[in-house]
């Protein structure tokens, strides 16, 4: 019906579509035909045809309106018009969730399931599942459970997807269906199978033992459809993947086996779940990739795109098995499917060598108009891994980056094209002049908002530092005066930075700021108008703490601490050092595998962060609930052995004056049910253990947590400790099936577990701070601490990664990864010191001989700060 | 002459809704009018039934109507502008009678079906203890009910006891109302 509705569309192109003006109103009025003896069914067709479409076009009905609709409609059931009917289930299944009542068509629709009528048959159904609600899903188990098993292959594939799609709702009844959900696997139809198998594994999803007998079954008994091994193939590697400890051969074998399966959708899937793996060798990958480089040459373009789509993803984790297919993707780069050739070249960007850039550039940029913005984000990506591959190449690169920009293009294309000029900038500092200049370009025409200010945002970041940062202020101005609130904003913000970081160009500031204090916009008349007094004082201590090196607290945290502030009763002003400082994400650490692209990925939403989950979690509970903010929680460590009996991980909240360890505890035993979990711990490093909270149950397989609280020292310099650990509980023996205890009795037990260290990392909590200078100067000499060290570090990057990790601090300005070939280097890092303290830290490095001379410089607003912080190396 | 007034005759058709509290024998009863036979059917209608049946020169149209409690707010929508409503009363269950007649006064208040002519069916009188007529107008309160044409029957469809004389009444008034 919908087809031939298109077609009609095409075939009136550019002529006007029949539904364009219609009016709600009018089209319920017209529901009322449905009432008419006798009925009309090409009108009633006619007039439920509107429905759908208003309701496709997101037309608003009201719960009346739509019950009214929807209880004309049921009088259509009467007319034995086979097109009504069909249009009818369309409807029903369209209203089902706007009208009320709906059930009231159960009988109709279960009377037309079970007919004569196989054409009412399959859409009987899935109408009868979209209505049922979950009072009602055991009216109609007993017709569900015959339609699975029917001899109809429409029929029963019908029942087991709209079945699929009732898991959601009430799985308990569905899963009473288990058994004629087997028998449909068995049918001979490749479809029934495939639905059925999935119907299958949505039912046993959650028993993992089940999944691995049930993939061991079918593996062995042969399946007839395709469809149903891909979907094996699947299960299987979702199974491989979750296996945390061991490696399941019988299910990689069942995968490797299906390379040689005579279907060709089957190959591939069982090709690229092995690819995609993690535990993949490089011996087990040559015969998935061999089949990929086969299906690269096939005659059918699907089977090609899919190869060299697979062949592209792994392209970054398996550089040297995709070196293998270059000559078929060679072949492919001129092949007649543009998104096939786009593919191939992307790749072999991403895994050839220095010398065929330009050829594959020139190459690609000569069908880039071709190809859809989809396919052009693909070639963003691979020219970005190609500048972190190839810095030389950054000129290529850069000014392909740049033409496309000038092209037509959505928002996540040219979104894709600024992320990627930007980090490139940010990875290396030869480009970063002529980056910024071409983003300058795109912001005098961006249509795109966000894109723009972020632009303006890293335009005051990186302009003042730049050799003429005054030719930048033009392009920012030009921003104020032409676009609309947001961006202006943005550019006032940007403009405030130039001003403070230069005093040449100071003066010049403030008029263009002066002239916004009089914008029409109450948020940049405000940023301007701080701005403007802030650079007036013309102290560097304030344009450091207000502009260069703004707030660094989570969102989250601050709306929380506010609020706990608004409802308790003090005369005290807030504190904002009682707020959590925001985690510097995963994506700016320095990792080790800095050529992966999406390391350097920012995160576009300010998100709950896990510190958030975790004072959360805390405050919830009235024995920590006095402590205070949580200041720092640490990463989880492994307190014993993979593969032992427990598995317990500990986690180290810091507070101001406390520290809480939380112990993830997992009981790996299905033969035991333990009581009275608690980890006891001693020291003897003047840390007082306050009080201990057990897991009151740890059942087999079943997370638990158990806490133990500690007072941190009086003496501000004692701050490292180490405890030991025990962990302590009360066995019973159990029944591994059913998990309940033998008997009522059991016996006290314990378990050595490795120590928890307190390091001066967990006292810190890492800062970016932007413009470290600025904040260098902002803290003062006061409280400084300078000593030598001679550190033994095989390398320059060694001692870095090391101090970083001792400290605990944030690396600044980039200075974490040292410039090649050079043998000296200045790292910066800064970082709040537990109780609400900056601390800054200079470390001058010079490599000499198998080791590493460490002039270190710290500076604090605390006097004690500086000689704890320098424990971390001593 | 004579063809011409048989074919307007076979034109004939007449639109009833049937309702009742649950397990009254409402879908027997279409059974019963539609076959002539008896089937003990004993899954509760989910929603609605349409049947047509044709008697004589007259075509039927019934709306069977489920009787949980979760469908009697929607009987009102299927009286709207019939012929005749029935309204199926279980005889021979003194428990749920109290419950028919709020049900029935309910649903007769609705000013859209002002006028509408009503038939009450005692169904089951071959049960023993079933109300007959006199006693259900009585419990059922129907004297109260002045502005419209209210009739009762008492009737067994096992035994298919005074079936006759209810699609009498039935047929009698597809003629007047049109």
């Amino acid at each position: 019906m919908l087809g031939k509705k298109d077609s009609k569309k095409d075939d009136e192109s550019g002529g006007s579509n029949p539904f364009k003006n219609l009016e709600k109103a009018s089209v319920l009025q017209e529901t009322r035909t449905f009432n008419e003896t006798p009925i009309n069914a090409k009108k009633c067709c006619l007039i439920l045809t509107k429905i759908l479409y208003m309701i496709n076009q997101g037309e608003h009905l009201a719960p009346t309106e739509a019950t009214q609709a929807f209880f004309a409609m049921t009088k259509l059931f009467q007319c034995k018009d086979v097109m009504l009917r069909r249009m009818l289930y369309l409807c029903i299944k369209e209203m089902a969730n706007i009208a009320n009542d709906v059930i009231i068509v159960t009988s109709s629709l279960t009377k037309d399931m079970t007919g004569k009528e196989d054409i009412y048959r399959g859409p009987a159904i899935r109408a009868l599942c979209r209505i049922t609600d979950n009072t009602m899903l055991q009216s109609i188990e007993r017709y569900m459970k015959q339609a699975i098993v029917d001899k109809s292959r429409s029929v029963s594939s019908a029942a087991l997807v709209s079945s699929l799609h009732l898991m959601k709702q009430g799985p308990e009844v569905v899963k009473r269906w288990v058994n004629e959900v087997s028998e449909a696997v068995n049918s001979d139809n490749v479809m029934v199978q495939y639905h059925a198998l999935g119907l299958l594994y949505q039912i046993k999803k959650n028993d993992k033992l089940a999944i691995t007998k049930l993939v061991s079954k079918f593996s062995k008994s042969s399946l007839r459809s395709p469809y149903a091994y891909c979907f094996l193939i699947r299960v299987a590697a979702h199974q491989l993947e979750e296996e945390k400890d061991g490696f399941d051969k019988t299910l990689f074998d069942f995968i490797e086996s299906c390379l040689r399966h005579k279907s060709d959708m089957v190959i591939y899937e069982a090709a690229s779940a092995i690819v995609s793996l993690k535990c993949t060798t490089s011996k087990e990958l040559v015969s998935a990739v061999g089949v990929l480089q086969l299906l690269c040459s096939s005659p059918k373009p699907s089977l090609r795109y899919a190869a060299v789509k697979t062949l592209n993803k792994i392209s970054i984790t398996h550089p040297a098995a995709v070196t293998a297919c270059n000559i078929d993707l060679e072949n492919l780069i001129t092949d007649q499917n543009r998104s096939i050739a786009t593919l191939a070249i992307t790749t072999l960007l991403k895994t050839g060598n220095e010398s065929g850039v330009d050829r594959l550039m020139k190459q690609i940029a000569s069908f880039m108009s071709e190809i859809s913005d989809e396919f052009k984000i693909v070639v963003v990506d691979a020219i970005q891994s190609l500048c972190l591959k190839f810095p030389r190449k950054h000129n290529v690169m850069m000014s392909f980056l740049a033409s496309m920009l000038r092209e037509d293009g959505g928002f996540e294309y040219k979104k894709a094209i600024v992320n990627t000029i930007i980090a490139i900038i940010e990875e290396n500092p030869e480009a970063k002049e002529s980056g910024l200049s071409h983003l300058c370009e795109f912001i005098e025409d961006c249509d795109f908002l966000p894109l723009a200010t972020r632009v303006l945002h890293l335009l005051g970041r990186e302009g003042p530092r730049t050799t003429t940062p005054a030719k930048y202020i033009r392009y920012i101005y030009n921003r104020v005066i032409l676009e609309s609130a947001e961006v202006r904003a943005a550019a006032v913000s940007a403009l405030a930075k130039f001003g403070a970081s230069s005093d040449d160009l100071l003066p010049s500031i403030l008029v263009l700021l002066n002239r916004s204090k009089l914008d029409e916009d109450d948020e940049v008349r405000d940023r301007a108008t701080f701005f403007y007094d802030i650079l007036s004082q013309n102290d560097k201590a304030l344009s450091s703490a207000y502009i260069l090196n703004t707030l660094n607290v989570s969102p989250v945290s601050l709306e929380r601490a506010l609020l706990q502030y608004n409802q308790s009763v003090t005369e005290k002003p807030f504190d904002i050092k009682v707020v959590p400082t925001i985690e510097v994400t995963e994506s700016h650490k320095p990792s080790a595998e800095t050529s992966l692209p999406k390391t350097v990925k920012p995160t576009d939403k300010p998100a709950a962060s896990r510190q958030d989950l975790y004072s959360e979690q805390l405050s919830a509970i009235p024995e920590f609930a006095h402590l205070g903010p949580l200041f720092k929680s640490s990463a989880p460590v492994d307190l014993t052995e993979p593969e032992t009996e427990y598995s317990v991980k500990c986690v180290k909240h810091t507070f101001t004056n406390y520290i809480v360890f939380q112990f993830d505890c997992l009981n790996t035993l299905n033969d035991q049910l333990l009581e009275k979990v608690v980890v006891k711990m001693d020291t003897a490093d003047g840390y007082e253990i306050i009080s201990y909270k057990t897991c009151p149950k740890l059942p087999y397989n079943t997370p638990g947590v158990a806490y133990t609280l500690v007072k941190i020292p009086e003496d501000p310099s004692q701050v490292v400790a180490t405890f030991g650990c025990n962990l302590k509980f009360v066995v019973k023996d159990c029944d591994p099936n059913t998990g309940e205890p033998d008997n009522e009795e059991g016996y006290q037990d314990e378990y050595g577990l490795e120590n928890v260290e307190v390091t001066v990392s967990d006292h810190v909590q890492k800062v970016l701070k932007p413009n470290f200078g600025a904040s260098w100067e902002e803290v003062g000499a006061e409280n400084e601490l300078e000593d030598t060290y001679a550190l033994s570090m095989p390398s320059l990057e060694e001692a870095i990664k090391n101090i970083i990790q001792f400290m605990g601090l944030q690396p600044c300005e980039r200075t974490e990864r040292p410039p090649e070939g050079k043998n000296t280097h200045v790292l910066l890092m800064a970082g709040i010191y537990r109780g609400g303290h900056d601390v800054l830290v200079r470390a001058k490095l010079a490599y000499n001989d198998g080791g590493v001379a460490m002039q270190l410089t710290i500076r604090s607003s605390d006097s004690i700060v500086p000689q704890v912080i320098a424990q971390a190396v001593g | 002459m004579l063809d011409w007034f048989k074919s307007l005759f076979w034109k004939e058709e007449m639109e009833l809704t049937l309702v009742g509290l649950q397990y009254s024998g409402k879908t027997t009863f279409v059974n019963v009018i539609a076959s002539g036979q008896f089937t003990e059917d004993m899954i509760p209608t989910v929603g609605f039934n349409m049947r047509k049946i044709t008697k004589g020169n007259v075509t039927i149209k019934l709306w069977d109507i489920g009787g949980q409690p979760r469908f009697r707010t929607m009987w009102e929508r299927y009286c709207r502008g019939v012929n005749a409503i029935i309204y199926m009363v279980d005889a021979a269950n003194h428990d749920t009678i109290g419950a028919a007649k709020t049900e029935l006064h309910n649903l007769l208040d609705k000013p859209q079906l002002q006028g509408i002519p009503v038939l009450v069916l005692g169904n089951k009188r071959d049960l023993p203890n079933a109300l007959d007529e006199k006693k259900l107008i009585d419990e059922l309160n129907l004297n109260a009910i002045q502005d419209r044409e209210i009739c009762c029957y008492s009737i067994s469809c096992k035994k298919q006891e005074n079936i006759d004389i209810t699609l009498q009444w039935l047929i009698q008034h597809s003629k007047s109302n049109r």
